[in-house]
């Protein structure tokens, strides 16, 4: 049986008017479901490349991902898209929040494609704000509301459709230490109810709530081991 | 939240950008529009003297030195005697070709005769064609309703000092004044008007028939094809289209229109570029934004539909208020360009929005095919 996540020699080489840049380097990863997976390394290291490989965002140059037994290299832009929706989300350093719409309707955003009741997406987003922490918050736009909120936010969104991973890249580098272990906790709490979760990271802080750590170097695995029972924190 | 709703939020988000983007084709619509329906009335203004000149094709016997025009008829007293054409011929331009659209063939025939001792011009056509073939004339007293009863022209009038009820006598007939014509600026002011066959009694030529008048029904009829048919089947007779006139008139509002056509073209092509451009530059500044939304599962069209949703809005708007405009236009402009009726035409309007939203969808495109293009990792990236 394949694992939940599987990266067989992926390589994402990236050329700039002719020098090539290889971000990742034949590396071959496997993640089962339910892991919460750190990912440090030095900046340049290939980090943000991975996770867009895995999320199905770009394709690699060489090598196949797959989750949950599907190939994404077999899929159209628009089944991968679908695919996207379904199975993986997304969480970014700068929240990428659409700034001229509230929290509610930027959680909704991912939905907008679909055909369902205006009412029935926006009682979805309101109960995933509630549950991240932003009861009342829900008709504010994200310059009336705080970093962390923001972060809330998109944690929200990425839920909408209650996919199995979350990827997630330094979710916390645009906050501060405290906030930044709130939304930890958040991950934390998600990864509890059943989530795979996938973090890029600076911070070493963060080591001790996930159970696997990858360091990236070059484009290389440079470590990858099991972490200490998490949750010691809580 | 849907794609639609999405659209009409962001157009709210870059107000000054949305009102750029509608201002081109606000100009363009709005020009197109009150061009359009300036030149439909225009034309609606001569196709109504067209129709108010009723005839428009003159058949006359070739003989040089006589010389009928329309509007300029002179006379020598010989030539007419010698009226070359017949009523037969009447039979021969209504079996030409395009006879269906022949509305009306009407014969004329002038003598100069005797009215109360004073010589005159008596001109005769069927006295139930009059009014087809003379709908401009206006008169004092009654038109001729029997045999036996004349309308005389304005200066006959005056010469014989009679009215409507009086009496003109001619070879050795009495005839009753049914009415009297109010001037019309043309030869007929001086001629006493009869019934055809009592002219050609008087002038001793039952059959005779001096021009016809030819009516085709026209908007875009081949009138020099009918010209030339009459012709063939008439070989002694000189036949013309007496539409100079008009068509110059014609030919003026046709001028206008292609200038305001050009005019229009190039302000909806500029209006086009101005969407090109405003979207081009919204998708630019949207990048990161757009891959946000690939990343979070909208597919291509999904994309396209957001970008064609937002000029969609734009365009409807700004090519409603645009089209308002130019009514608005052409109605203020419509008496300096001699219109005096100002009716309100909807088909230029509804065109008008028609085309405003095929051309802010048209510029779309290419900005639209670009963003749908765009790799979601651009959100990524910038991080
Ligand atoms: N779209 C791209 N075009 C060219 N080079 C890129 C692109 N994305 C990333 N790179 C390069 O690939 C390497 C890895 O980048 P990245 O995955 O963003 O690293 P990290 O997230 O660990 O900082 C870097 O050297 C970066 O310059
Ligand atoms: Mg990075």
């Amino acid at each position: 049986m394949k694992p939940f996540i599987h990266l067989s020699d992926v390589s994402m080489l990236y050329g700039n008017n002719g020098t090539i840049a290889a971000a990742l380097r034949s590396v071959s990863l496997a993640i089962d479901a339910g892991e919460y997976v750190v990912i440090t390394g030095e900046s340049g290291a290939g980090k943000s490349t991975l996770l867009t490989v895995l999320g199905g965002l770009q394709v690699p140059t060489s090598g196949a991902v797959s989750i949950k037994g599907v190939d994404l290299s077999a899929l159209s832009a628009d089944r991968l898209a679908d695919f996207r929706r379904e199975t993986i989300g997304f969480v970014f350093q700068a929240y990428h929040l659409l700034p001229y719409l509230t929290a509610r309707e930027n959680v909704m955003v991912p939905m907008s494609p679909l055909r369902a009741g205006a009412r029935e997406k926006a009682e979805r987003a309101d109960t995933l704000l509630c549950s991240v922490g932003l009861c009342g918050k829900e008709d504010r736009l994200p310059s009336e509301l705080s970093g962390g909120e923001c972060q809330r936010v998109a944690i929200a969104r990425a839920l909408i459709h209650d996919p199995p991973v979350l990827l997630a890249d330094e979710p916390t580098g645009n906050l501060d230490s405290a906030t930044g272990e709130q939304i930890l906790d958040l991950f934390s709490e998600l990864h509890r109810s059943g989530k795979t979760v996938l973090m890029v990271t600076h911070n070493r802080a963060n080591l001790s709530r996930a159970t696997r750590s990858i360091r990236l170097r070059d484009g290389l695995v440079a470590e990858d081991g099991p972490l200490m029972a998490p949750y010691q924190a809580l | 939240m849907n794609i639609r709703k999405l659209a009409w939020k962001n157009l709210f988000r870059r107000k000054s950008r949305a009102v750029f983007t509608g201002l081109g084709i606000f100009l363009g619509i709005g020009t197109f529009v009150a061009i359009v329906s300036l030149t439909a009335r225009m034309e609606q203004a001569v196709q109504d003297k067209l129709d108010r000149f009723g005839a428009n094709i003159l058949v006359v016997p070739r003989t040089e030195e006589l010389r009928l025009g329309f509007g300029d008829i002179s006379l020598g007293g010989a030539q007419v005697a010698h009226a070359r054409l017949t009523m037969a011929d009447r039979k021969a331009i209504r079996s030409i070709e395009l006879s269906e659209r022949l509305r009306s063939v009407v014969p004329f025939f002038l003598t100069a005769a005797d009215a109360s001792g004073k010589d005159l011009v008596w001109m005769g056509l069927p006295e139930r064609e009059i009014a087809m073939a003379r709908p401009w004339w206006k008169m004092s007293g009654a038109p001729i309703r029997e045999r036996g009863e004349v309308i005389l022209g304005s200066e006959a009038a005056a010469a014989l000092d009679k009215g409507p009820g009086g009496t003109v006598t001619s070879g050795g007939r009495k005839f009753r004044v049914a009415g009297v014509l109010q001037p019309t600026g043309e030869k007929e002011d001086g001629m006493v008007i009869a019934d055809l066959g009592e002219v050609q009694a008087l002038g001793k030529n039952p059959a005779g028939v001096t021009f016809f008048e030819v009516a085709a029904l026209c908007k875009d009829c081949p009138v020099e094809d009918i010209v030339g048919q009459i012709g063939e089947a008439l070989p002694g007779a000189r036949v013309s289209a007496i539409r100079q006139v008009v068509e110059s008139r014609k030919a003026a509002v046709d001028q206008f229109r292609r200038l305001g056509m050009g005019v229009s073209a190039i302000v909806l092509a500029i209006g086009g570029l101005m969407v090109f451009v405003t979207v081009m530059g919204s998708v630019q500044e949207r990048t990161k934004e757009i891959g946000v939304l690939r990343a979070v599962g909208f597919r291509r069209r999904a994309i396209l539909s957001l970008l064609f949703w937002e000029t969609g809005w734009v365009s409807l708007l700004s090519s409603i208020l645009g089209a308002l405009a130019g009514l608005a236009a052409a109605m203020l402009a419509s008496p300096l360009f001699g219109i005096e009726k100002a009716g309100v035409a909807l088909s230029p309007a509804l065109l008008g929005v028609a085309i405003g939203m095929g051309l802010g969808l048209l510029g779309t495109v290419p900005p639209a095919r670009r963003a749908a293009a765009l790799s979601p990792t651009e959100a990524i990236r910038s991080l």
